[in-house]
């Protein structure tokens, strides 16, 4: 008979930001144990509050599955000897698994024939099985951080106060720490402090939410959004939305209860990113604004507790409030009697990276590299915003909000330039070079801010990369990642033509001074190499989600230095490669880059002699691809590659009949080379938009 | 409910439950934490509960009396439990609801706030506790204390006294706390933020406090070598106290910042060590005790974590523990 089974760790406020990987590691634990152990189980749940890890596995059975398993001895060979006799070694197989030489079979594998047993594996009771599975899990969470209570030696997120371990109607006995497990669950806090008594894992959720716990995240997170959306509304206002506080809050809080408070108007003319940092950063609240997304003189909290009387709540929250923007007010006033400029000097005095110097030093080389960049994308007009807006862009970084509230560096930058009467766009152009911040976020909207950008993380890339700190599995201090996506995202969204292997060379120019001591490990590839090999691994993840990785490989391994051009090229072979006319053609494509690779290389260069030609197919096909080279090459020059391609496989016909006709590999060594040359030549053209032979089809593979 | 009513209560509730109350530390502290009562005492295998108000210095915090919130000397209600009782969020909650704060009227939350010290070497988490968005209490389950592992671990539980009352009086400004009937905070306390933050802020000596921190340090060390880490650790402080009035008056440089912290926190590390050794002499005399507060319960699953100490070695001369300090810290 299926019982149902329930794991519960109840514990002292565990940080929000914890609870769904919490029940991630819980849930994949438990399943995998029961798994191995080959028991059988319906639907699996999780549930989640501050107060609380659970999960709800329906229709466990009662014992796990038997299995017959084919055990393997040793070769049929050193088994039997010549009279077909059993050896000492197959008696000892026999005798490890407790039966009688005559029970012993044979079976052939691929690495020839072994003696063979077949074994019976009985399924362990359920009860054993999730004895062990539960203590499992519940020690095999993996918080952030985790920490020891009163006098136990045991971890975990915040102190363990109960366990419940129900099967059914029987308790299990699991051990976490200073607790044994039981029935007992604990409803809200304050609204049901008193011990609840589980008959059964299956009256869990409803047992919960009678003592005022909403246990199921989305459900809480659902009730959340609900309950505050119709606040908002009721307050003639609209919610600033932010999915990440909504998350936040649903695991702040047991049963979410909204209350609209108010601050002084007067407030509204601090920055409006300000005022969102004040009111979500320290206090959770949510902000809200009027029909056209302008922000209103109040908030919403979110109380984990449905008090009395709001009033009296509301009275606190709002107090809180108003010394956070009499703070925030204090900063602001205090950072806008110092002129932007003026602060450019202090940043000498904060280090950037200990080996590659301060914010000044690394201000100073990211605007010479802006500089560079503002030439080679041919925005050579733009270059004096850049030069003014690349000097004070990490200006704020010294004032007195931004070491407050670090999120809204670019965003002060921006008001501090303009209270300064900087231009408009020096002061747009400090905000964007921070674009985008997310894999979400949007991208500059000018070339000053995506030059300095550019400029910026490139400095980065290469400095730390030159001093031997490259990311190295989880390890990404500087994020340097999400760094280089922004590289690629802000050149292809901008669609910026330049050499990227030359500004490369170019930061590592301006860095050099400061690599002047720093030795290489032997056998590391140079700086250079492995920046560029690093953006190589970003595309090939980025461009991986929507392309097939073979065509991406295909068109990364004939250069991405014009990152604009290597995606043209990717998204047009893309569609060729969906047709199902391309596999035949694929093969005569490789056909041609085997012979390349196997024969290329033996043959001196040069170019190829159309008079040595004797057969017809071969000077038919020369005449097409000297034609098709010309078009081609108008085609690739106006980024036209679906155009390339279609000139390039329109050469398959000649391919094919060459391939039938002609004899590459003549007796005779001119004719023979002459031949070579000349698939070496149609290659190179292929190899204007992508190396086919990394492409994978059945029918290339059997060429 | 008046503040000194607030203090009296607090006293009272834990004093209760079996804390001692202390009288606060006699040199100037930056937090409760840095009195002896906490710093040490949260230290090797002894029980340990105390309550203790602890007038707190922040030199940086100084804004000449015109800020409703912040001061330049604070008060907090310092509570330390150890080994920290199962029931220690319910008797810190028992707390609250003497005081006034009924959590079914105000939204009492725990809202996770790792605390770290890096000028003590010590490191914990727990919560900030929220009333209606207020956080009116510390709670830290310390974790390390001058590099040593706290086993079993202690409790803290930080109120600030101000924010408390401030609530419970329903003021807008610290200075209309109402100390007693017809005292206010302003009266008792006001000219002292003024002169206070005038000093830190404008006044000090830098070259006079760069010298003293030089030889409070000095003498730090060579109490620890004597065998006094109690005095030594009055001369930690003082160094710490030191370091924060340059820090407040702008005196120390970014990059030299790390350093007088690190220079602090060595001498920290040595007076846990000396500490430790000294308890450990005396036989941990606390251990012998029946003292305890709150609820127990027994250890279920592999050894007790105050065993520890049975097996660390902190016997060695003090010249060549610091090496071993220092490994075992790292």
């Amino acid at each position: 008979m299926a019982r149902d089974l329930l794991l519960e760790v109840g514990a002292e406020e565990i940080p929000a930001s914890f609870i769904v990987p919490a029940l991630e590691d819980l849930k994949r634990v438990l399943a995998e144990r029961m798994a191995d152990a080959r028991l059988k189980h319906g639907e699996v749940r999780t549930f989640g509050t501050p107060r609380r890890l659970a999960v709800l596995v329906r229709d466990v059975a009662d014992t796990g599955e038997d299995i017959t398993k084919e055990v393997l001895g040793p070769s049929a060979k050193a088994a039997f000897d010549a009279q077909g006799k059993p050896t000492k070694a197959a008696e000892k197989f026999a005798e490890s698994l407790k039966l009688s030489v005559d029970a012993l079979g044979r079976t052939t594998t691929a690495k020839g024939e072994y003696v063979s047993a077949r074994v019976e594996e009985k399924g362990r009771p359920a009860e054993a099985i999730l004895q062990d599975a539960m203590h499992a899990a519940v020690h095999g969470i993996s918080f952030k951080k985790s920490m020891r209570w009163g006098d136990v030696d045991t971890a975990f997120a915040r102190p363990v106060q109960w366990l419940v371990a129900l099967l059914g109607d029987t308790e299990l006995p699991v051990v976490l720490g200073d607790v044994k497990a039981g029935r007992t669950t604990y409803g809200h806090r304050f609204l049901a402090p008193g011990a609840i008594t589980l008959k059964a894992p299956a009256d869990y959720e409803a047992a919960l939410e009678k003592a005022h716990v909403v246990a199921d995240v989305a459900k809480r997170r659902a009730e959340l959004l609900r309950k505050v959306n119709a606040a908002a509304k009721a307050a003639g206002a609209q919610l600033l939305e932010d999915d990440g506080l909504v998350d936040q809050v649903t695991n702040l809080v047991e049963l979410p209860s909204p209350v609209v408070g108010s601050f002084e108007e007067r407030h509204l003319d601090l920055p409006p990113e300000v005022l969102v940092q004040e009111m979500k950063s320290h206090q959770r609240y949510f902000s809200l604004t009027d029909a056209n997304g302008k922000l209103l003189p109040r908030f919403i909290a979110v109380s984990n507790t449905p008090v009395r009387d709001e009033q009296l709540s509301l009275r606190g929250y709002q107090r809180v409030l108003a010394a956070r923007l009499a703070d925030g007010r204090f900063f602001f006033d205090e950072d806008r009697r110092t002129p932007l400029a003026d602060r450019v000097e202090k940043l000498g005095r904060v280090v950037w990276q200990g080996q590659l110097g301060t914010y000044l030093e690394k201000v100073e080389r990211f605007r010479a590299l802006a500089g560079f960049l503002a030439q080679a994308t041919g925005r050579a007009g733009e270059a004096a915003t850049v030069e003014r807006a690349a000097t004070l862009s990490k200006a704020d970084l010294v004032t007195g909000m931004v070491g407050e509230f670090p999120e809204l560096q670019g965003v002060m930058g921006r008001e501090y330039a303009k209270a300064g009467g900087e231009p408009d766009a020096v002061a747009l152009a400090i905000f964007e070079h921070y674009l985008p911040r997310g894999a979400e976020d949007a991208l500059p909207s000018q070339d000053a801010g995506a030059l300095i950008g550019l400029a910026d993380r490139l400095d980065s890339l290469c400095g730390i990369f030159a001093i031997g700190k490259a990311p190295s599995g989880a390890a990404d201090p500087f994020a340097l990642r999400r760094a280089c996506l922004s590289i690629i995202r802000i050149v292809l969204g901008r669609g910026y033509r330049f050499s990227l292997s030359a500004a490369v060379d170019e930061a590592l120019r301006l860095l050099a001074p400061k690599l002047a001591n720093v030795k290489r490990k032997p056998g590391e590839a140079a700086p250079r190499e492995q920046v560029l090999e690093f953006f190589r691994g970003r595309l090939k993840a980025l461009w991986g989600e929507q392309h097939r990785t073979d065509v991406v490989e295909a068109v990364l391994a004939v250069g991405f230095d014009d990152l604009v051009a290597a995606k043209k090229r990717l998204e047009a072979l893309s569609v060729l490669v969906g047709h199902s006319d391309f596999q035949p053609l694929a093969a005569a494509f490789k056909r041609v880059v085997n012979i390349v690779e196997k024969q290329g290389k033996d043959v001196a260069g040069g170019q190829t002699n159309p008079q040595r030609f004797t057969d017809e197919p071969e000077k038919n096909l020369h005449t097409a691809f000297t034609q098709a080279r010309d078009k081609v090459g108008v085609h690739v020059r106006a980024d036209d590659f679906a155009s390339a391609l279609k000139e390039i496989t329109g050469l398959k016909p000649a391919v094919d009949t060459f391939f039938d006709k002609v004899m590459v590999m003549a007796e005779d060594k001119d004719l023979r080379e002459n031949r070579i040359r000349f698939l070496t030549e149609i290659g190179a053209l292929f190899n204007q938009v992508a190396d086919f032979s990394k492409i994978q089809a059945e029918t290339a593979a059997a060429a | 409910m008046y503040f000194q009513d607030l203090i009296l209560t607090l006293q009272k509730h834990w004093a209760d439950q079996g804390c001692i109350v202390t009288q606060s530390y006699d040199t100037e502290v930056g937090a409760g934490t840095m009195a002896p009562y906490t710093f040490l005492r949260a230290l090797g295998p002894e029980p340990w509960n105390v309550a203790y108000v602890q007038p707190s210095r922040r030199p940086s915090d100084g804004r000449f009396g015109e800020n409703p919130n912040r001061l330049f000397q604070h008060h907090q209600f310092q509570v330390i439990l150890k080994p920290a009782p199962k029931n220690v969020q319910e008797l810190y909650l028992e707390s609250l609801r003497k005081v006034g704060m009924d959590p079914l009227e105000h939204d009492i939350r725990f809202v996770e706030d790792d605390w770290e010290s890096p000028t003590l070497g010590a490191w914990g988490l727990g919560w900030e506790v929220w009333c209606d968005g207020m956080e009116v209490t510390q709670f830290t389950y310390f974790q390390q204390c001058g590099g040593f592992d706290c086993r079993p671990v202690s409790a803290e539980l930080t109120y600030g006294l101000e924010r408390l009352i401030m609530n419970l009086q329903n003021v807008e400004n610290v200075y209309d706390i109402e100390w007693v009937k017809g005292v206010k905070y302003r009266e008792v306390f006001h000219a002292n933020e003024v002169e206070m933050s005038k000093y830190a802020l404008h006044e000090s000596d830098p070259q006079m406090l760069f010298t003293l921190f030089d030889a409070y340090e000095k003498e730090c060390k060579r109490l620890i070598e004597r065998h006094l880490p109690m005095p030594a650790y009055d001369y930690a402080l003082k160094c710490s106290h030191t370091f924060n009035l340059l820090d407040a008056r702008g005196a120390i440089s970014v990059t030299e910042r790390a350093n007088f912290i690190k220079r602090v926190r060595d001498n920290a590390r040595l007076c846990a060590e000396g500490y430790l050794q000294m308890r450990e002499r005396l036989g941990y005399p606390l251990t012998k005790t029946p003292w305890t507060v709150g609820e127990q319960p027994p250890v279920l699953e592999g050894k007790p974590a105050s065993d520890y100490w049975k097996t660390v070695q902190l016997n060695k001369p003090v010249e060549k523990k610091e090496k071993t300090e220092v490994a075992r810290g790292a």
